[in-house]
């Protein structure tokens, strides 16, 4: 799988009109242009430079990043943990958010407040991440001075409460991606459970409402919505691209854009790979968290 | 229409929230006392904005646009561009040029330490032209601007001596531009490549130094206790990685940016009702063109050329894409190059659709089927490559409906830009395009209109002219500074006439600056951080 993520990105990006932002330029005259190819070994066949890569990665050896002349291995270990806890914030920020709202939405179904939230999410899912992105920006921000304006953390006072106030803004926005998918989930999948003759049974044998819809309903209405949220992955890694470059946010989504604008061969392809990696793993986990809330699936 | 569309919301947005909110600024009066008017004091911290990390090596191929601000602030040049652009001594104090113009001389200042205390001396200099600029394996970043040296030799350790392969007046004008020296002692064995020196704390002379690099994040520099100069007022100059242009708004206007290049002018408006931010505009030495190919045979035609320039209001586009900052273009010098510039010729071409039809049908152009003019039976129709970056497809946008008006179909076709610049400037395989240059703080643009550059060069056009060439040569050979403005004032009505590019404006740049922020002088921001040791923060 991740062997052929590599070499299809590895021939794509090959393809891809242009070249490293370095010979790219206008100000570069040809005699440097050809130097500075023949250094970077661009000169030499695709395929004999895929062979080279794919040797080094299988030692580990993820190849030298075209615009910096760092190790791809090291640019991607600086970048990855802040996306990590960017996505992973969003997602833990959509699922404590977003799965009461959806049981909320389904057990008081086509209320006012039912369509209210319906309404809501829509409009979250409609509403540009880099227009919510700057215009949380300009009311925390500026208007308001209570959380910082972008970056990971102040230069010179980083502390654990920086950290966080950092982090919220981003987090929320790309939170936004994915909140509105993961509520509306979650009340569809409820509602077929709440009619469900089981529930019926519980209610009449006397539970206490909340328990009926906690205890019971919930735990099978999360079955789908888990699946859900492990193909909601992708989606989140994607949002990164544009959260990152809004809030300045030094993570894997501006590394994979700085390096797709440059034709930063092996970073695009390391980025790729990395990526690929964390897919499959996702929904890997997503398939363990099922197995365990669904007796059926083990086996 | 990505980047439009995403400035036309921000607006939206900004209005919005403005709208609802009512002023955000609660900041102490603008009267407040501080030091005695007008002295500067010592301390604070001043950020700059930046797009990406940047490549701390003045040299590297991958030293971009935002290396361009830090890398002039640590590493000194010889000369330094002046408060009036002409060079000024920076690690040279004087230079000399002998009777044939063939070898110049510099002596440099004595005592210069580098940033870990080591001395610095010729031989950094000779190293860094011999060993990195000169040679051609390496593909050192702006080595074309020195095509002229053959070789760079340390007579002692306060004395170097340049010898050339031809005369070339712009000598000291080039080495103020990009043209930082770097140590020998610590680059010897790789010089583009080390990465903790690019990417971490390199070894300098300025007169600040690096503190901390965080990648993606921030550059932090602390004073260079070393420097030669006098002690500069800031304790810190900070940049810091913000790679979208909105939130660099936002971030000035929150206080968190205290000097920037806004490039969205649609901004300025928001931007003055900030008591908090002044905005600034500052010449530049730069143009924007339209490079017609003159592979094409209908460009070679000069009434043509004539035509093209009448049939397109500059003055509408400098209005509406570039809020009025920027001038009307007829040649190559810019009006920030005082001494050389000649105002006459911005009236040369106005605004006349008329004129140009007439021009086009002289040229042999006739109205055919749906007013298109055709000449042989063809009509005049043409693809326009376009760059996606900055204000490039509103203003081909604006020129496709002027050539319209005058029966010229131009057909646009937007690219990204990294494969535009492959298609147009590495293939040539291109038929019109608009772009811009900035150059050296000099009139000497020779390499952008040389004969010899064309097609391969910085002579986009492929435009071959011996009378321009020879123009352009009297400039590089002139004597005296009396002799060389003689001469270029003759290229500049020489090119009005004949129209090697189109030219378009002259652009101004818009800086955002906060108000407690002095001593910055009336210079480009990327030259203005070359005196960023005069800059000083006034008490709040």
């Amino acid at each position: 799988m991740i062997v052929f993520v590599s070499a299809l990105t590895f021939f794509f990006v090959n393809l891809a009109p242009g070249g490293p932002a370095s010979v790219m330029r206008f100000d570069v005259t040809a005699e440097q242009r050809d130097a500075l190819i023949h250094e970077m070994g661009l000169d030499r066949p695709v395929v004999e430079r895929y062979a080279d890569w794919l040797g080094g990665a299988l030692r580990g050896d993820l190849g030298t990043s075209l615009l910096t002349n760092e190790p791809v291995a090291q640019r991607i270990a600086d970048r990855l943990p802040n996306t990590l806890l960017l996505a992973g914030a969003a997602l833990l920020l959509s699922i404590v958010v977003g799965i009461p709202m959806g049981v909320l939405q389904a057990v008081r179904r086509n209320s006012w407040l039912d369509h209210a939230l319906t309404a809501l999410s829509a409009l979250g899912l409609s509403v540009p991440v880099f227009w919510l992105g700057i215009v949380l920006i300009l009311l925390f921000a500026v208007t308001w001075h209570v959380l910082p304006s972008a970056g990971i953390a102040s230069v010179g006072k980083d502390s654990l409460g920086d950290r966080l106030a950092h982090l919220v803004l981003p987090a929320s926005v790309l939170a936004s991606t994915v909140l509105p998918t993961v509520v509306r989930f979650t009340r569809s999948s409820m509602v077929d459970v709440l009619v469900q003759d089981y529930l019926r049974t519980a209610t009449s044998k006397g539970l206490a409402p909340a328990a009926v819809v906690f205890g019971h309903g919930l735990r099978n209405a999360l079955i789908p919505v888990t699946s859900a949220i492990g193909a909601l992955a992708p989606r989140l890694l994607g949002g990164t691209v544009v959260t990152e470059a809004v809030f300045s946010w030094p993570g894997m989504g501006r590394l994979a854009l700085e390096a797709a604008n440059g034709r930063d061969y092996p970073l695009v392809v390391g980025v790729a790979v990395v990526v690929a990696a964390i897919a499959v793993v996702s929904s890997l986990i997503v398939d363990l968290v099922v197995a365990r809330l669904d007796p059926r699936v083990v086996g | 229409m990505l980047r439009s569309a995403r400035s036309l919301l921000t607006i939206l947005a900004i209005t919005a929230v403005v709208a609802a909110c009512g002023p955000s600024q609660t900041a102490a009066p603008s009267g407040a006392p501080a030091a005695p008017a007008g002295a500067p004091t010592y301390g604070g911290t001043v950020t700059i904005p930046i797009v990406a990390d940047p490549t701390l090596n003045p040299w590297s191929p991958n030293a971009f646009v935002e290396s361009l601000f830090v890398n002039r602030i640590l590493f000194d040049g010889l000369t330094k561009p002046g408060k009036d652009l002409a060079p000024a001594a920076d690690l040279a104090q004087s230079w000399t040029t002998s009777a044939d113009g063939l070898s110049w001389t510099f002596k440099l200042r004595s005592g210069v330490k580098w940033s870990d205390g080591q001395p610095f001396s010729a031989d950094d200099v000779a190293f860094t032209f011999n060993d990195i600029v000169l040679k051609p394996d390496l593909g050192a970043q702006n080595r074309g601007n020195f095509s002229a040296v053959k070789s760079v030799t340390a007579v002692d350790p306060t004395t170097v001596r340049f010898d050339l392969s031809r005369k070339f007046s712009a000598l000291a004008s080039y080495l103020a531009y990009n043209a930082g020296i770097v140590p020998k002692h610590v680059l010897q064995a790789d010089p583009l490549k080390t990465n903790s020196f690019n990417k971490g704390t390199p070894v300098s002379t300025g007169p600040y130094k690096v503190e901390k690099y965080t990648s993606g994040q921030s550059v932090s520099l602390v004073r260079n206790d070393s420097y030669f100069g006098p002690k500069p007022y800031l304790d810190r100059v900070v940049f810091t990685v913000v790679p979208d242009a909105n939130t660099q708004i936002a971030q000035a206007l929150s206080g968190d940016i205290s000097i920037m290049i806004l490039d969205d002018k649609a901004a300025v408006s928001r931007v003055k009702s900030s008591t908090d931010l002044a905005v600034v505009s500052r010449p530049l030495v730069q143009y924007y063109w339209l490079a017609l190919n003159q592979t094409d045979p209908r460009f070679t035609d000069v009434k043509v050329r004539q035509a093209f320039v009448q049939a397109i209001d500059r003055k509408a586009i400098i209005d509406s894409v570039e809020h009025g900052y920027g001038s009307v273009a007829n040649s190559a010098i810019t009006p920030a190059l005082k001494a050389y510039y000649d105002p006459s010729l911005s009236s040369k071409y106005p605004y006349d659709p008329e004129a140009a039809k007439k021009l086009l049908g002289q040229a042999g152009w006739t109205p055919g089927p749906n007013g298109v003019l055709q000449k042989d039976g063809k009509p005049f129709q043409f693809t326009m490559d376009v760059g996606q970056k900055g204000i490039l497809e509103p203003v081909n946008a604006l020129i496709q409906q002027d050539l319209k008006k005058v029966g010229v179909v131009a057909d646009l076709n937007p690219m990204e830009w990294n494969a535009y610049i492959q298609k147009v400037v590495v293939q040539r395989n291109y038929t019109a395009t608009v772009n811009w240059w900035t150059y050296p703080s000099d009139p000497d643009v020779f390499p952008y209109y040389a004969s010899s550059a064309a097609g391969k060069g910085f002579n986009i056009p492929g435009y071959k002219d011996p009378k321009l060439d020879d123009l352009l040569t009297q400039g590089q050979t002139a004597a005296d500074l009396a002799q060389r403005k003689a001469v270029y004032k003759q290229v500049q009505s020489y090119m009005a006439d004949t129209l090697p590019y189109l030219f378009l404006w002259y652009p101004e740049e818009v800086d955002v600056v906060s108000s407690s922020l002095k001593g910055v002088p009336d210079l480009g921001l990327r030259d203005a951080v070359q005196y960023i040791g005069e800059w000083w923060l006034a008490k709040k």
